[in-house]
C-alpha cells in the first residue's frame, strides 16, 4: 500500500485511511479533519504561502479541541498570569506548543497580526514563547486562545516573573561584556604586532608613546566594563574568605594594567595591556556558556507550571462550581475529569479511575484507586470521573512543592562551584604570596619601593596567563569533545573534575536501569488468529502494555492491515472491547477475563496481556520491564573503580530489589517520593560523600538537581535534562561507566598539566623574583608551556574504554 | 613618517570600529539578539509584506490612542 504525505502536516500515512479531495484542480490528502480545516481555512485567508515556507517539515496533526477555553477568561487566571497596563491594555505570557519551524511562528505571527484587538504579538522561535499584547474591550483571551487552536497550534500560559525575566537581563549584560572585550582585544592585537615588531627591530620612544597610550585607552573599558564581573566575584570570594579564580584573574589583570601603566609613564619597560585584555575576554566567554545552560532550565520549568490548572470544580451541597485553587481548603469536595490534572493532594470520596503517576514515582504503569485511596497531585486522571476531599491546601500541595524546590536548586548549586575552584584556588593563593613575599624582600634588600613593585608584579604576570589559563580548560575541552563523539554530553567543562572525584553512584530504576517501558518476553498463540485484528484493539489503547504488545506485533509482522473497529470502550485497569464485522475482540489482564468468566493461567510474575475472540482465548502474552542491555557489566565496572552504587527508586522493595539483584546493587531505597529522594543525597553529603545521580522523570529532577553531578537519559523528561550536567544520548549503561572513566582520566591530565605550570612556575618565577625577566624571556617562556600543555591535553584523546576485550 | 599620521591613523580606525560597537550594543539593549534563530531567519523571510504588517500594527495602535482621546474629551 503506498504512503502519502498529508497536505497540512506532512505526516505519511497509507493511501485509503486519508481524506481525499479536489480542490483547484489539486488532489489533496489529509490525516484528519483538523488538518483538512485548518488548510481551508488558511487558503481562504491567502495564507497559504505557508506551505512553500514550510517544505518538508513535519507538524503535528491538527487537533481541534475547545474544551477548557473559558477558564481563560476566570478571574484567577486573569490575577495569575494577565498584566494589565496603566492605559487599559492587557498582557500575557504564552508558551505556544506544536512549534517545528520557522514557518510556524510566521504562520501564528500573522494570524495573530489579523486579529482585530491584538495590538503588538511577539513570538520567540527558540523557546516557542510569545509575548502578546491586546484590548480587552475588543476582543477575550480566550478567544484569541481559539484562533491559535484553530490554526493547530496550542497555547498555555507561563508567569515570565517566575525567573525568566532575570535569566534574560544577565544574558545581555554578558553580550554587551563580551562585545566590548572582544573589541578591544582585538583592536589591541593589532597594536601589539607593531609593539612586538618594535621590540626586536628597535623603535622610537616616541612613536612607542603612541601605541602605549592607544592600547591603554583600548584596554581600560574592557578591564573596568567586562572585567567587572570578576572583581565582583572576587569581592564575594574576600568576603567569604575563599581564594577562587576569579581572585586570580581580577588580581592578575588589575595588576598587569597598573605596571602597564607606570611602565607607560616613566617609559621604561614595557607595557602588557594585551595580557589584560586576553585574560578577560577568554575567561568571560567560558563563563558567558554557564549562564546560556541556566537559562535553557528555565525555559523548561515554565512549561511545567504553565500547563497546571488554576481553578478546580467543587461540590457544595449538590451545586458545582469553579473555584480558584489559592481558595480551596482542607475539606473540599473537588470532581475530577478524565484527562484532568490533579492539583491539590486529597482522599477519594467518590469513584474509582486509573491514575497516571509517572511524574512523581517514575512508574508508566497506571494506579487503580478507589474510595478512600489518596490521591497526589501531579498524577493524571486517566479514564473516569470522581470526587475527592482536598487534605492539604494548594501551596502545601506535592506539585507546588516540586516545583518550588526545583527553581531553588537551579538558581544556586554552591557545591559544584567550590569543588571546581578548589585546585585553583590552592595555586592562586600560593602565586599571591610569593608575590607579595617577593615584594616585601626586595623592598627590604634594595630598599627602592619602585623596584620592589615592579618585580613583584611581574611575578604575578609571568605566572598568571600561562599556567592557569590553559592547563585547565585544555585539558577539560578535549575531554569533552571525547565524550561528545560517544554520545555523552556534558554542560560545563568544571563537570569532568567533579565527576572524577564522586564516590557514589545514585541510580534511578524505571528508565535508567531499566528500559521504561514494559516489552514482551513470552507469547503464546493457542489459536489461530489474524494479527491485525489484536493490533487494531492495541492500537486504540495508550496503556503502555498495549504500547508494549503493539512493538512486538510490529516487530513480528512486516505488514499489519490498519482495520477500523467498534464499539471501542476501555474498562478502567482492566483493558480493552470492541467489536470488528460482528467478531466480539476482548484485551486485557486477568481479571478482565474472569470477569467475562474465561478461565486463563493468571500464574505469573510479569504483567499478563490476554486476547479472546468471540469469548474463546486465543493468546497469552507475558510483559515485563526488561533491563538494559549491559546494565550489570556496567554496574560492575563501575564498583570497580571504588565507587559505592546504589538504588533509589519510587517502585515498591520488591521488584526494586528483583531489579538490584540483577544488576549486582546491594543497597536499594525504594517508595521514595520525589522529596525523599533529594533528602537521600542530602544524607550522603553529610557523610562527606561527592554525589552522582543518573535519572529521567520528572519525579528525578529534584534529587538531580541537588547532587553534585546529574546524569539524564536522552529521551526522558525535559525537566530532568534541562537539571542535569550530563546527558546520555544512546542511553546505555556503559556511558555511564565511559563518562567515569573519562573524566577520571581528564582530571589526572588537568593535574598533570598544573603539576607541569607549578614546575615553570618554579624555574620562572624566581627568576622573576631576581628581577630577570623581560619581555623576550616572558614572551618564550609563555608559548613553549602553553604547546607543553596543549599537547599533553590531546593524549586524553588515547584513552581506550574496553581495555579487557 | 610624522607621529600625527600614527596618531590620526589610529584615532580614525579605533572610531570607527567604536560606531560599529555602539551599533551593536544598542541592538542587545532593544533585544533584537533575544531570539537566535528568527535573527537568522528574519532574512529568508523578509519582505514587502512583513512591512506591511508592522505598518499595520502601528496604525492599530494609533488607532486605539485616537479612540482613547476622543473618549476622555467631554470629561474635561
Amino acid at each position: 500500500m503506498s504512503q502519502i504525505a498529508c497536505t497540512h502536516c506532512n505526516l505519511t500515512f497509507p493511501e485509503d485511511v486519508m481524506i481525499a479531495e479536489q480542490h483547484n484542480d489539486k488532489s489533496l490528502f489529509f490525516c484528519c479533519k483538523g488538518c483538512q480545516g485548518v488548510y481551508h481555512l488558511l487558503n481562504s485567508e491567502g495564507l497559504d504561502t505557508f506551505y512553500d515556507k514550510l517544505g518538508d517539515t513535519k507538524l503535528q496533526p491538527a487537533i481541534q479541541n475547545n474544551e477548557d477555553l473559558e477558564k481563560f477568561d476566570l478571574e484567577g487566571f486573569k490575577n495569575k498570569y494577565i498584566h494589565t497596563h496603566a492605559d487599559g491594555l492587557c498582557e500575557v505570557n504564552l508558551i505556544i506548543e506544536g512549534i517545528h519551524c520557522s514557518a510556524c511562528v510566521w504562520l501564528n505571527e500573522k494570524v495573530l497580526h489579523k486579529t482585530e484587538g491584538v495590538i503588538e504579538t511577539s513570538i520567540n522561535y527558540t523557546n516557542n514563547k510569545a509575548k502578546i499584547i491586546w484590548d480587552p474591550e475588543i476582543i477575550k483571551l480566550s478567544k484569541i486562545i481559539e484562533t491559535i487552536r484553530s490554526i493547530g497550534y496550542n497555547a498555555y500560559p507561563y508567569d515570565p516573573k517566575l525567573q525568566e525575566e532575570r535569566a534574560i537581563r544577565t544574558r545581555k549584560t554578558y553580550y554587551s561584556r563580551i562585545l566590548v572585550a572582544v573589541f578591544g582585544s582585538m583592536n589591541i592585537m593589532w597594536l601589539a604586532v607593531a609593539h612586538y615588531a618594535g621590540y626586536f627591530g628597535g623603535i622610537q620612544q616616541s612613536f612607542k608613546d603612541i601605541l602605549n597610550v592607544a592600547e591603554f585607552i583600548l584596554a581600560t573599558p574592557v578591564l573596568f566594563y567586562s572585567g567587572w564581573i570578576f572583581f565582583r566575584g572576587a569581592y564575594y570570594g574576600y568576603k567569604n574568605n575563599i581564594v577562587n579564580m576569579d581572585t586570580l584573574v581580577a588580581s592578575g589583570a588589575l595588576s598587569a594594567y597598573i605596571y602597564s601603566i607606570y611602565a607607560m609613564i616613566t617609559q621604561r619597560g614595557e607595557v602588557y595591556f594585551d595580557s589584560v585584555v586576553m585574560i578577560i575576554t577568554f575567561v568571560l566567554v567560558g563563563k558567558y556558556l554557564e549562564v546560556l545552560s541556566k537559562k535553557h532550565a528555565v525555559d523548561t520549568l515554565d512549561g511545567l507550571m504553565g500547563s497546571t490548572p488554576t481553578e478546580v470544580t467543587t461540590l457544595k451541597d449538590g451545586i458545582k462550581s469553579l473555584v480558584s485553587i489559592e481558595n480551596i481548603v482542607v475539606g473540599d469536595i473537588i470532581e475530577l475529569k478524565p484527562g484532568e490534572k490533579v492539583v491539590i493532594d486529597g482522599e477519594i470520596t467518590w469513584g474509582e479511575g486509573s491514575f497516571d503517576e509517572s511524574s512523581l514515582t517514575g512508574e508508566n504503569e497506571p494506579v487503580y484507586k478507589k474510595s478512600h485511596d489518596t490521591i497526589l497531585s501531579g498524577s493524571l486522571c486517566l479514564d473516569s470521573v470522581l470526587h475527592y476531599s482536598a487534605t492539604k491546601d494548594a501551596s502545601n500541595s506535592m506539585l507546588t512543592s516540586i516545583v518550588n524546590l526545583l527553581e531553588e536548586s537551579i538558581t544556586k548549586k554552591p557545591r559544584i562551584e567550590q569543588l571546581a575552584n578548589s585546585i585553583s584556588g590552592y595555586f592562586s593563593t600560593i602565586i599571591l604570596l610569593i608575590a607579595l613575599l617577593t615584594f616585601t624582600g626586595w623592598y627590604f634588600w634594595s630598599e627602592s619601593f619602585e623596584q620592589a613593585l615592579i618585580v613583584g608584579i611581574s611575578v604575578i604576570v609571568i605566572a598568571c596567563p600561562c599556567a592557569l589559563g590553559l592547563a585547565t580548560p585544555m585539558a577539560t575541552l578535549v575531554g569533552i569533545s571525547v565524550a561528545a563523539k560517544r554520545g555523552i554530553l556534558f554542560k560545563e567543562a568544571s563537570f569532568l573534575e567533579t565527576m572524577a572525584k564522586s564516590d557514589i553512584l545514585a541510580l534511578d530504576k524505571t528508565g535508567t536501569i531499566t528500559e521504561g517501558k514494559p516489552s514482551v518476553v513470552k507469547a503464546e498463540y493457542l489459536q489461530n488468529f489474524d494479527p491485525a485484528l489484536l493490533y487494531a484493539l492495541v492500537n486504540t489503547s495508550n496503556h503502555p502494555i498495549s504500547k508494549g504488545i503493539k512493538a512486538y506485533l510490529e516487530s513480528r509482522h512486516d505488514t499489519l492491515e490498519m482495520l477500523t473497529l467498534e464499539e471501542i470502550t476501555s474498562i478502567e485497569a482492566k483493558g480493552v472491547k470492541a467489536t470488528y464485522h460482528g467478531k466480539k475482540l476482548l484485551g486485557g489482564n486477568d481479571a478482565l477475563m474472569e470477569f467475562y468468566a474465561l478461565k486463563v493461567d493468571a500464574n505469573s510474575e510479569n504483567a499478563l496481556f490476554f486476547f479472546a475472540i468471540n469469548d474463546l482465548l486465543v493468546a497469552r502474552f507475558e510483559l515485563t520491564d526488561t533491563i538494559r542491555k549491559g546494565a550489570a557489566k556496567a554496574i560492575q565496572s563501575i564498583q570497580e573503580l571504588g565507587v559505592k552504587v546504589v538504588m533509589l527508586t519510587g517502585d515498591h522493595e520488591q521488584s526494586a530489589q528483583k531489579v538490584a539483584a540483577q544488576v549486582g546493587i546491594d543497597e536499594v531505597y525504594a517508595k521514595l517520593l520525589p522529596g525523599d529522594k533529594s533528602a537521600m543525597i542530602d544524607t550522603f553529603h553529610q557523610e562527606g560523600h561527592v554525589v552522582v545521580m543518573v535519572g529521567d522523570g520528572i519525579n528525578d529532577a529534584i534529587a538531580l538537581a541537588s547532587s553534585d553531578i546529574s546524569i539524564a537519559m536522552g529521551n526522558g523528561a525535559d525537566v530532568a535534562i534541562s537539571v542535569s550536567d550530563i546527558v546520555l544520548l544512546d542511553e546505555k549503561p556503559e556511558s555511564i561507566y565511559e563518562s567515569y572513566k573519562l573524566s577520571r582520566r581528564t582530571f589526572s591530565a588537568v593535574k598533570e598539566n598544573l603539576g607541569f605550570s607549578l614546575l615553570y612556575n618554579v624555574i620562572a618565577v624566581p627568576l622573576a623574583m631576581m628581577g630577570f625577566v623581560n619581555p623576550l624571556v616572558a614572551a618564550l617562556s609563555m608559548s613553549l608551556s602553553s604547546l607543553v600543555v596543549v599537547g599533553n591535553s590531546l593524549r586524553i584523546k588515547r584513552l581506550k574504554f574496553k581495555s579487557k576485550e | 613618517m610624522s607621529e600625527n599620521i600614527v596618531i590620526l591613523m589610529i584615532s580614525v580606525s579605533t572610531f570607527l570600529g567604536a560606531i560599529g560597537l555602539i551599533a551593536l550594543l544598542w541592538a542587545v539593549r532593544t533585544g533584537q539578539f533575544d531570539d537566535e534563530s528568527k535573527f537568522i531567519d528574519a532574512t529568508r523571510f523578509d519582505n514587502e509584506e512583513d512591512l506591511r504588517d508592522a505598518a499595520m500594527m502601528e496604525e492599530k495602535k494609533k488607532a486605539r490612542k485616537r479612540k482613547k482621546e476622543k473618549e476622555y474629551r467631554p470629561a474635561d
